[in-house]
């Protein structure tokens, strides 16, 4: 499997950390015990198209959001996860 | 490490034995690099220097702060700071791309050190002094590429990876910044800056892979 870096380019899977699911967004404080137990532990087990997090730590160090199909392993996208680098996401 | 390589005196402190460190600079590479042919016979194919003496400051730009320190490179060094994976040569120094929105600046005898900088980038940037965190390997022969090719997953034909290119990337599970500096007698010359704790370990790797072809090394003061 190759990831295409947004900012370094098509590199080896070897260059990247999986993280997992880029889809969860932390509850608002005053969501409640039971959304936050879903925020920290529970995790969809999908199978097929999957939005995730990478960290390209053997290169660029930039986090990225892969969407990759989890039955084919066939990358869609890949963008800069926000905070990547200073200006351009997330600013 | 054997115990002659760090000079040492033993002192006693409250029946405690204390090793009294002396900090001499040294290069990483100091135990493992050999002056002069290595492998194969004849004439060799690759050559490896190690850099000396480099001054290394790492530039990050603060958030939303990227266009201010680009123009603070622009008036430091006149050159337009790298914005890909790029090696750009100004007139005394190298500035080459290190991820989104940072770069390496490497300079020789204090001129662009991490102090030199701080002024022109003050607010624009946070500066990192890497001088003495990273080893400068120089790779250049008629198998240099060759010999490459059997670390690093990046395409570095010369249609692809031209003078200037670089790459943030990993080499035998080593984080590496490479790039392809002046060509020296009509040939190519790939620059490697790895983790000085790292450098040995790609050392041996790269004598591994460079054997079968010759190999000649050396030491310089002079950058690449």
């Amino acid at each position: 499997m190759r990831i295409t870096c947004p900012f370094c380019g098509e590199r080896e899977l070897g260059e990247f950390t999986y993280l997992g699911d880029a889809k969860p967004q932390r509850p608002a404080a005053d969501a409640g015990e039971d959304a936050v137990y879903d925020y920290v532990y529970l995790r969809d087990n999908i199978a097929g198209v999957m939005s995730e997090h990478w960290y390209h730590g053997g290169g660029c160090r930039a986090w990225l959001k892969v969407t990759r199909n989890t039955l084919t392993h066939e990358i869609s996208a890949v963008e800069a996860a926000a905070g990547a680098g200073a200006a351009k996401v997330g600013a | 490490m054997s115990s002659s390589a760090i000079p040492y005196s033993t002192i006693r402190m409250e029946g405690a034995s204390v090793a009294e460190f002396s900090w001499d600079i040294r290069s990483p590479l100091d135990r493992a690099l050999v002056a002069g042919p290595y492998g194969a016979q004849g004439k060799a194919g690759v050559s490896l220097t190690e850099i000396h003496n480099f001054d290394l400051a790492q530039v990050m730009a603060r958030r939303g702060k990227a266009g201010e320190m680009i123009a603070a490179a622009k008036a430091r060094f006149s050159a337009a700071a790298p914005e890909t994976p790029r090696a750009v040569s100004a007139a005394d120094a190298t500035l080459i791309w290190s991820g989104p929105d940072q770069f390496l600046v490497l300079s020789k005898g204090g001129k662009h050190s991490i102090e030199a900088l701080a002024a022109g980038f003050a607010g624009s940037a946070s500066l990192s002094d890497q001088s003495h965190a990273r080893a400068l390997i120089s790779v250049s022969g008629d198998k240099a590429r060759a010999m490459l090719a059997k670390l690093s997953s990046i395409d570095l034909h010369p249609s692809v990876f031209a003078v200037g290119a670089a790459a943030a990337t990993s080499m035998d599970h080593t984080s590496v910044t490479l790039w392809r500096g002046k060509d020296r007698d009509g040939q190519a010359v790939f620059n490697l800056l790895v983790f000085a704790t790292f450098a040995e370990s790609l050392w041996h790797t790269i004598l591994d892979s460079a054997a079968e072809y010759g190999v000649t090394i050396g030491h310089s003061d002079e950058l690449a």
